[in-house]
Order: C-alpha cells, then sequence, then structure tokens
C-alpha cells in the first residue's frame, strides 16, 4: 500500500510536466484545429538552449536556466509557427501535419548533431531535499518541479480569462469567422497563440530535465506521445481537462510501472488509450462545440 | 397517398425551436415550395428529411416507411436526394467521377455485378453519365476539375450528381442562391423538365420570381411553424404570409 | 553492385508500406497503424518460414492477409472517430502493437538452435532467402515484383468507381453520404486493403533484413508510411514511388557524403516541401496538366 501512495505521488507530481505539454497541444488546437506535432521536440529544444547559459556563465543558478529555457520555448513555438503554419493554406491540413513532423525531426536532428547524441546533465533546484513521514517520502525536486508547473498553469488561465489577448483567444477558439469580423487579427492571435504555448513548452522541457536529471533527445517521442495522450484524454481543446488528465496519466503510468515493469508498462498505457478514444472519443471533460 | 409525409415534425437545438411541430404532405409528381424569412427553418427540415439529423419530436414518412432508423446513405437508396444550399461538390475529382459515385440506387447495383459496379472502368457508366452531361450541359467539360467550374455550372452539377442517383424525391435547398435572372430561368426550365419526367421536387427557396413560376403547392414557414398553405395565387394573396414578410400589419 | 540491389530493396518495402498508407489517406484518413499491421505481417511471415517451415509465398500470402484481417477489426472502431483522433487512436494501436512484440517470447528448439522471437532481443535467423541460395539480385527482383503488382492494383482503382468514391469520402463525408456512400463500409475497406499490403511488406521486409525487433516499427516508420503519398502527391500511386526514392535513394543514400547533415536536412526538406507544394508533388491539377501535356504532344497514353 504504501510502494502504491508512493509510486502514485511521485507520478502525480512528475505528471504535472506532462500536463504542461498537453495544455501546449490542447490550446493549439483550440485556436487553430491543427495539432502541431513538432511541439514536444520544441519543448526540448527549449529546454536545451537553457543550458547554452551554463556556455556563456559557468555555474549560472538553475532558475537562470529555466528562465532562458522559457524564453528559447517561446522563440521556437513562433519559429513552427512561421514556417508549418502561416504560409500553408488552411484547407490543406494534411500539409501543415506533415510539416510539423518535419519541424519534429529537424529540431531533434539539431538537438542529436550539436550534443553529438550524448544526454547533458541539467541543473535542478531542491534536489537534496526530502520531505519524509515515516516511509513515505516526497522528492524536493519534484515538489519544486510540480510547484513551477502549477504556477505556469495559474499564470496561463490567467492569461486566457483576466486579459484582452486572454478574451480574443478564446473568441477565435470558438467562433473564427466572427472573431475575424469583430475585427480581431486571427494571424495574429494564432501567432501570439504558438508564443505562449512555446513558452509553457520550454518550462516543461526544463523541469522534466530537472527532475530526470539529464536531457537527452530520445525525450522528444516520447514526450509527443504522452503530450497527445493528455490532450486526447482531457478533451481536444479543454484546458482544464488537459491539467486533470496530465496528472492522471503521470500517477497512472507511475503505477503500472511499480506492478508491471517498465517494459509492459506502456504497452497498456497504448491499450488503454485505444479503448478510450475509440468509445469516449470526447475525453473526460470535452470542450463545448470541439469539433472532430 | 402523399409521397412525403411530416407528422408533427419538430428539431430543437439548445432552446432554439429551429421546426416546431411541422406537417406536409407532398403528392407523388409535385413540385412543393417551401418559403419563409430566413431562420425559419426551412433548410432545417431538408436537412432532417434527409437524415443528417435526428427528431426531437414528430415523424417522417417516405412511401408510407418511417425514415427514422434510416441512416443518411439509406435514405438516398431509398429515393431521396438533395443538393446543399452552399455547394458541396469533390472538388478534386472530375465532373464525370462526380457523377460516377453517385450511382448507388438500387437500379444502379441491379445493372452490374459488384465486381463491376465497384471495379470497372468508365465506360461501363457511359450510357447513364451521358445524357446526365447533357442535361446539365456539361459535356464539354466532362474531365475538367469540379473545383476548377464556374459557379453556375458547379450548381448545374450538383444537381446532375443528385440526378445521377435517380431520386424519386429531390431536396434543392435554394437552388438558385447567387444566380442572375437568365439562370434562374434556365434553372426553372430544368426543374419544370424534371417534374415532366416525374421526379417529385421540394423546393427551398427564396427567389419568387422561381417558386411561383413552378411550384404546385407551397408551404410557408415562420419560427418553424407552417403559417400557411396552398397554390402561388392562394399565398400571394395570404395575408399572414404578407405579415410575416413584411413584418408590418396585415395588408 | 549488390549496394544498388539493397538499396532497390529497401526502396522496394518502403514504397509498399508508403502505398498501405496512400489508399487510407485517399479516404482523408490519416492513419499511424501501418506500422503495427507492417510488423504483425512481419513476425507472422518469419515464424512461418522459420518455425513452421513453410515456402515464401504462402508465408507472404498469409501475412497479407493476416494484416487485412487485424487492419479490418481495428478499422471498424478505430474509425467511427476522424481527424485528430483517429490519428491518435492508430498512433496508440501502432504503439500497442510494437510495445506487445516487445514483450513477446516464443520460441522453438530446432536442430539444437532455439529459433523464434525473443522479446526485445527481437527475432534473427529469418534465413529463407539465404538458405535457399537466392542471390540479392534475385531477392531485390522479387520484391519489385510485388511492388509492381501492388501498383497495378491501385492503380486499376483509381481509374474505377472504386478509386473515384475513395477520394469522394476524402473529399467531403457529408456531401459523400449525401449521394448514397455508407462511410464506414467505404473507409474500413481502404483500411483492409491498406492492411493487407502493409502485412505483405512486413512479411517481405522481415525475409530480407533476416533479423526483426521490435524497435524497427516504431512511430518513425508510422510516419515514413504517411510521408511518402503526403509529400508524393495523392493524385497517383506514382507520387508514392516517387517520394519513397527521393528519401531513401537520394536523401539517405546520395547524400551519405553529408554526414549527419543530411539527417538535418531531411527535417527541413520536409518543411520546404509542405510550403512550395501542400498537396504534394503530384496532385490532381497536376496530373490533368500532364494528362493534356501528353494528348497535346500525341505522346501515347501517358502513364499518370
Amino acid at each position: 500500500m504504501l510502494d502504491f501512495l508512493q509510486a502514485l505521488s511521485d507520478g502525480v507530481l512528475f505528471g504535472a510536466t506532462y500536463a504542461l505539454i498537453g495544455i501546449g497541444f490542447t490550446l493549439v488546437f483550440g485556436v487553430m484545429h491543427k495539432i502541431n506535432m513538432a511541439y514536444g521536440a520544441a519543448s526540448v529544444g527549449g529546454a536545451y538552449c537553457g543550458l547554452l547559459v551554463l556556455q556563456v556563465m559557468a555555474g549560472a543558478p538553475p532558475l537562470v536556466v529555466f528562465f532562458c529555457a522559457f524564453l528559447a520555448g517561446g522563440l521556437l513555438g513562433w519559429l513552427v509557427y512561421l514556417t508549418c503554419f502561416h504560409f500553408i493554406p488552411i484547407t490543406n491540413p494534411l500539409a501543415t501535419l506533415m510539416a510539423t513532423v518535419g519541424m519534429l525531426l529537424l529540431i531533434d536532428e539539431i538537438i542529436v548533431h550539436t550534443t553529438a547524441g550524448m544526454p547533458m546533465a541539467y541543473p535542478a533546484m531542491f534536489d537534496d531535499v526530502m520531505l519524509r513521514v515515516g516511509e513515505f517520502t516526497l522528492r524536493g525536486d519534484l515538489m519544486m518541479v510540480f510547484a513551477v508547473s502549477v504556477l505556469c498553469m495559474a499564470g496561463l488561465l490567467a492569461l486566457l480569462y483576466r486579459t484582452r489577448l486572454g478574451l480574443a483567444t478564446r473568441a477565435v477558439s470558438q467562433q473564427t469567422v466572427a472573431a475575424l469580423l469583430c475585427g480581431i487579427r486571427v494571424g495574429q492571435v494564432n501567432a501570439t497563440t504558438f508564443v505562449v504555448t512555446g513558452l509553457l513548452g520550454g518550462i516543461a522541457g526544463a523541469m522534466i530535465g530537472a527532475s530526470v536529471g539529464t536531457l537527452s533527445p530520445l525525450l522528444t517521442t516520447p514526450l509527443t506521445v504522452k503530450g497527445l495522450i493528455v490532450t486526447v484524454i482531457g478533451g481536444l481543446g479543454s484546458v482544464p481537462g488537459a491539467i486533470i488528465a496530465g496528472l492522471m496519466v503521470g500517477g497512472f503510468e507511475s503505477v503500472l510501472q511499480l506492478y508491471r515493469g517498465v517494459t509492459e508498462r506502456d504497452l497498456y498505457v497504448m491499450l488503454l488509450l485505444f479503448v478510450f478514444l475509440v468509445f469516449r472519443p470526447g475525453g473526460l471533460f470535452a470542450a463545448k462545440g470541439g469539433r472532430d | 397517398m402523399a409521397l412525403l409525409e411530416l407528422k408533427g415534425v419538430s428539431r430543437h437545438f439548445g432552446g432554439v425551436r429551429a421546426v416546431d411541430g411541422l406537417d406536409l404532405a407532398v403528392e407523388p409528381g409535385q413540385v412543393f415550395g417551401l418559403i419563409g424569412p430566413n431562420g425559419s427553418g426551412k433548410s432545417t427540415t431538408v436537412n432532417l428529411v434527409a437524415g443528417l439529423f435526428p427528431l426531437t419530436a414528430g415523424a417522417i414518412a417516405f412511401e408510407g416507411r418511417s425514415l427514422e432508423a434510416l441512416p443518411t446513405h439509406l435514405r438516398l437508396q431509398a429515393g431521396i436526394a438533395r443538393t446543399f444550399q452552399n455547394i458541396r461538390l469533390f472538388g478534386q475529382l472530375s465532373v464525370w467521377q462526380n457523377l460516377w459515385v453517385a450511382q448507388n440506387s438500387p437500379e444502379d447495383r441491379a445493372r452490374h455485378g459488384f465486381l463491376a459496379r465497384w471495379l470497372g472502368g468508365q465506360s461501363g457508366a457511359r450510357d447513364e453519365i451521358l445524357p446526365l452531361l447533357e442535361f446539365s450541359g456539361l459535356a464539354h467539360k466532362r474531365d475538367e476539375l469540379a473545383s476548377n467550374l464556374s459557379f453556375g455550372e458547379q450548381r448545374r452539377l450538383e444537381l446532375a450528381r443528385a440526378m445521377a442517383t435517380r431520386p424519386k424525391l429531390l431536396l434543392l435547398d435554394e437552388p438558385a442562391a447567387g444566380m442572375n435572372s437568365e439562370e434562374v430561368g434556365q434553372l426553372r426550365e430544368r426543374i419544370l423538365s424534371l417534374r415532366g419526367r416525374g421526379v417529385t421536387i421540394l423546393l427551398v427557396e427564396h427567389v419568387m420570381e422561381l417558386v411561383m413560376g413552378v411550384t404546385d403547392r407551397i408551404a410557408v414557414l415562420n419560427f418553424g411553424q407552417k403559417i400557411a398553405e396552398g397554390t402561388p395565387a392562394e399565398i400571394q394573396a395570404d395575408p399572414a404570409v404578407r405579415k410575416a414578410y413584411l413584418g408590418g400589419e396585415a395588408a | 553492385m549488390d549496394f544498388y540491389f539493397g538499396l532497390a530493396q529497401i526502396i522496394g518495402v518502403h514504397t509498399l508500406i508508403g502505398l498501405s498508407a496512400y489508399i487510407v489517406l485517399l479516404t482523408g484518413q490519416v492513419s499511424l497503424a501501418q506500422a503495427g499491421f507492417f510488423a504483425v505481417g512481419a513476425y507472422a511471415a518469419g515464424m512461418l518460414t522459420v518455425l513452421a517451415g513453410w515456402a515464401i509465398l504462402p508465408a507472404l500470402a498469409a501475412s497479407a492477409l493476416l494484416g487485412a484481417a487485424v487492419a479490418c477489426a481495428v478499422g471498424f472502431p478505430a474509425l467511427r472517430v476522424k481527424g485528430l483522433m483517429l490519428v491518435i487512436a492508430t498512433l496508440a494501436f501502432g504503439e500497442g502493437v510494437r510495445l506487445f512484440f516487445f514483450n513477446f517470447d516464443y520460441q522453438v528448439a530446432k536442430g539444437g538452435v532455439k529459433l523464434g522471437p525473443l522479446g526485445g532481443e527481437g527475432f534473427r535467423q529469418i534465413r529463407y532467402f539465404p538458405e535457399n541460395g537466392w542471390t540479392t539480385m534475385d531477392v531485390m527482383l522479387f520484391i519489385w515484383a510485388f511492388v509492381v503488382l501492388t501498383m497495378a492494383l491501385l492503380w486499376w482503382f483509381d481509374r474505377s468507381r472504386y478509386g473515384a468514391v475513395l477520394r469522394a469520402v476524402g473529399e467531403d463525408e457529408l456531401a459523400a453520404q449525401s449521394v448514397g456512400l455508407n462511410l464506414t463500409a467505404v473507409k474500413v475497406s481502404a483500411m483492409t486493403v491498406g492492411g493487407a499490403i502493409a502485412g505483405l511488406g512486413g512479411g517481405i521486409y522481415a525475409h530480407y533484413t533476416t533479423h526483426i525487433e521490435h524497435a524497427s516499427f516504431g512511430i518513425l516508420l508510422a510516419t515514413f508510411a504517411i510521408a511518402y503519398p503526403i509529400l508524393g502527391g495523392l493524385g497517383s500511386v506514382f507520387g508514392t514511388l516517387l517520394a519513397a526514392v527521393f528519401v531513401q535513394g537520394f536523401l539517405v543514400e546520395g547524400l551519405r557524403f553529408l554526414g549527419d547533415w543530411r539527417n538535418l536536412l531531411f527535417g527541413a526538406l520536409i518543411v520546404v516541401a509542405m510550403n512550395v507544394r501542400p498537396r504534394g508533388f503530384l496532385d490532381a491539377p497536376t496530373l490533368l496538366w500532364l494528362k493534356r501535356l501528353f494528348a497535346r504532344t500525341g505522346g501515347g497514353s501517358g502513364a499518370a
């Protein structure tokens, strides 16, 4: 029982990063009804860019690294928008999908090329702190990851529901044409969405690096898949859904790993996802007016 | 017996009663007009008959059989074809192919074997498609992509595609929208020629010049309810209709 | 010379998996399950020749049938969802199949050696071709015979009403329903044909590499499968062939002198290609133009 609780709490804390990635996918889907397959790779790319600070300023505090990852993520998000969405006609969903896949491969390869494919150590905070309650422990670094992620989500929700920009974003997501007629510059809103999700992705990448301890290009594919899973379970386009689904997937996978081992874990996750998708395609909390 | 019969048909979207307790009976061979102001439920009625979404209440019968359990594609095979208000052709398919894929009527199924029907070449369908091309004046464009056609040609192709399914009942959803008066005249000739072949037509239209010229009977909708029904002459004289259209007091 | 034959083998198998995605894409559905069907075919054919001692042709026929059966079984529930949900559902299925083989042990002792799939170790010693004395050229010709056969079949489909129906469903599902087409039947049929082609390709792949493991059937292969038809264009089967030749022949092999930079170029080229030609290389208008060009110059019937 204790093992179960331990696995569950570790998983849920780590799941906060999945939630961030899921939000990124879901926001882009909500606004453009497109999926950005390059998002996971861009997030990891942002986290790598954070490491550049250490090249310039050896021994920079982790917070600076995280902040740079945050900014770099935003920049990468804008680049992805420009290369994969801006010039491709909206009537060609296959072309944007494929272009983002190309971008995924490109970012992946740039990382492999510049780091020679070797994993790199990533700075963390509070990794020496351990909260103990009897046998039960809470890792300090995981709690930091959780706290930072929650802070970012709160910031995003405030942005979406308390600012004009957020209002415009939600307007575009609900009725693109009507928003256009109200004088909202849809292109600009789309680009902003990519920057905002990119910022989130950069932080998510950095947090994953911090809790795992290393960054590796091998992270991009599983991260993309997990992000998509979270998006789907939470309901395409639903931000609160993505948050809850992220925590759930984190906890679920950690518990499965405890009982079934790491090689079988993903098999069950995939089968569950397939069944879920086919029999409850709206997700846990389907967003109103969500289309296909 | 009426070919198409709607009894107490309702369709609500949330709190909006798009169609509310509508009774209609379309007799075989009629051209039946359905008119009314914007948002009065005309297109919703067409979509209900075509099976796009389920009824909230009421029943629709076609040739005396309930349509309720029939999905869209089987309604077509039962003999109900339609055109769309905003044209929906297969843009990357040629004119010929647009007509070819529509051959799903029981007659077409009976004529060719399964393999010949699905895997046979174009020549197998010549006899059925060439007359349709002639009818819609598109014979010279048979290999053109549908998306490259002009607006008027696209409307003609959509009508021909509906005819390719050999319908007993044809639902026309604003076929004259965006047409000039010369094109409306041609459309009128086509509708009358279809009527001459015994096709029953339910015509939803705003262009009165067309409605008054081709219909045998007209029903007027307002706020999802039928406010009048009769011959074109009766409708033109009906005070309730004038009120619905002009918004003022009855003349 | 063997190098080029080997390359031709790779291109052939990749063309097959591309074609399996092509027919599904015609109906407007993006399936990332093709690598899963491919894996099923590979393991099935390998086990049939190695463990059951079948000859290659019946083994390939069985793998194609199995691929079709699995695709049909998956297609019925999966095609209830569409668009992005389908992408993710098929992705989950494909990964599920890969992970199944990752955990799949079925070893039989034969002549003192244990043969058969062994989890993460993979399935070694699928030695039907070397044991029967086939040269690299024989294998290459064998593979291309199947590629040509499959392309001929799909090309015929394309010229028949079935092809037009597939495209009609891909263009506008509502309109397709309204002319009396049964969407589920059409989509599942395309998925089934695609599954058969992928199963066949997998069976061939298992025998020319002689060693298969779960990692070869991951998301990357699924992505390649849809990349060929999308890059090549859905106008014609030849687009998929062109893209497979271009990617495997030119990008992967032809640019080997660039070293690691070649991989960078691959992603970038996809991005550029999609910006320049969103509908792929051979799209419907281009084909129409080519057809007219051939007709005007009287240059025969024109392959397109």
